[in-house]
């Protein structure tokens, strides 16, 4: 199975970006970040709290769908996903 | 037209577009890079997802605001103080209606779409914090 992640803004200068990845079957998509970003200090620590947790707020999607922070332990990636994983937005 | 572009665009040709039949007035939204004590802005996009949120808040304001006519224009990439970031024109019959919608976009844009500022400065650089930590796309 791939699944594609993107980090944008200040994630992404610290994790990068169209990060191809092969997980095991079941993995969930914190468990997909948290793998990710646990290659980066800083960037762990940007996205996750002490506890291991998601920042309160760091917004995820799936296939371009928001996912919210609590259903994210319980989301199983599936076979050509795009997962997108970012800060708050600030256009305009 | 809606777009997300690093290429600047033609706030006149877009006035002239506007201009629908019934049209009573066009107001035109022009957020450009300030002097805030820096050097030059950088601006990303996850462009899959915000340009299609873009359609959705011009529809959504050309219903409510009964408008003739939306253009939003975001740029990205590199941009110099005073240069263009955000352009948006409506049209409607009447002034109410095209201030109105027009409002109406902007705020939607800096509480949803998926754009993201850094600010350029002499000493290095710094990223434009988010007014709305939980605004873009609410699950449904």
């Amino acid at each position: 199975m791939t699944v594609k992640v993107r980090f944008f803004a200040r994630f992404r200068e610290l994790l990068g970006t169209d990060i191809s990845v092969e997980p095991e079957n079941g993995t969930t998509l914190t468990d997909l970040v948290r793998g990710i970003a646990k290659k980066n200090r800083e960037g762990c620590d940007a996205i996750f709290d002490p506890e291991g947790n998601f920042h309160k707020f760091v917004i995820l999607m799936r296939n371009g769908k928001r996912v919210e922070l609590r259903d994210a332990g319980s989301t199983v990636v599936s076979e050509g996903d795009e997962i997108a994983v970012f800060p708050p937005v600030a256009g305009g | 037209m809606i777009a997300i572009r690093k290429d600047d665009v033609d706030i006149g040709r877009l006035i002239a577009a506007a201009k629908q039949h019934g049209t009573g007035a066009v107001v035109v939204f022009d957020g450009v890079v300030r002097d805030d004590d820096i050097r030059e802005m950088e601006l990303e996009a996850y462009s899959e997802v915000a340009v299609p949120e873009l359609e959705r808040i011009a529809q959504e304001a050309t219903a409510k605001f009964s408008l003739l006519h939306v253009d939003i224009v975001h740029r990205i990439g590199r941009l110099a103080i005073g240069e263009n970031i955000l352009v948006i024109v409506v049209s409607a019959g009447h002034r109410e209606e095209a201030y109105a919608g027009s409002r109406f976009i902007i705020e939607a844009i800096k509480a949803g779409v998926p754009i993201w500022k850094k600010e350029l400065t002499k000493d290095g650089s710094r990223w434009v914090p988010g007014e709305h930590a939980h605004g873009l796309g609410k699950t449904k």
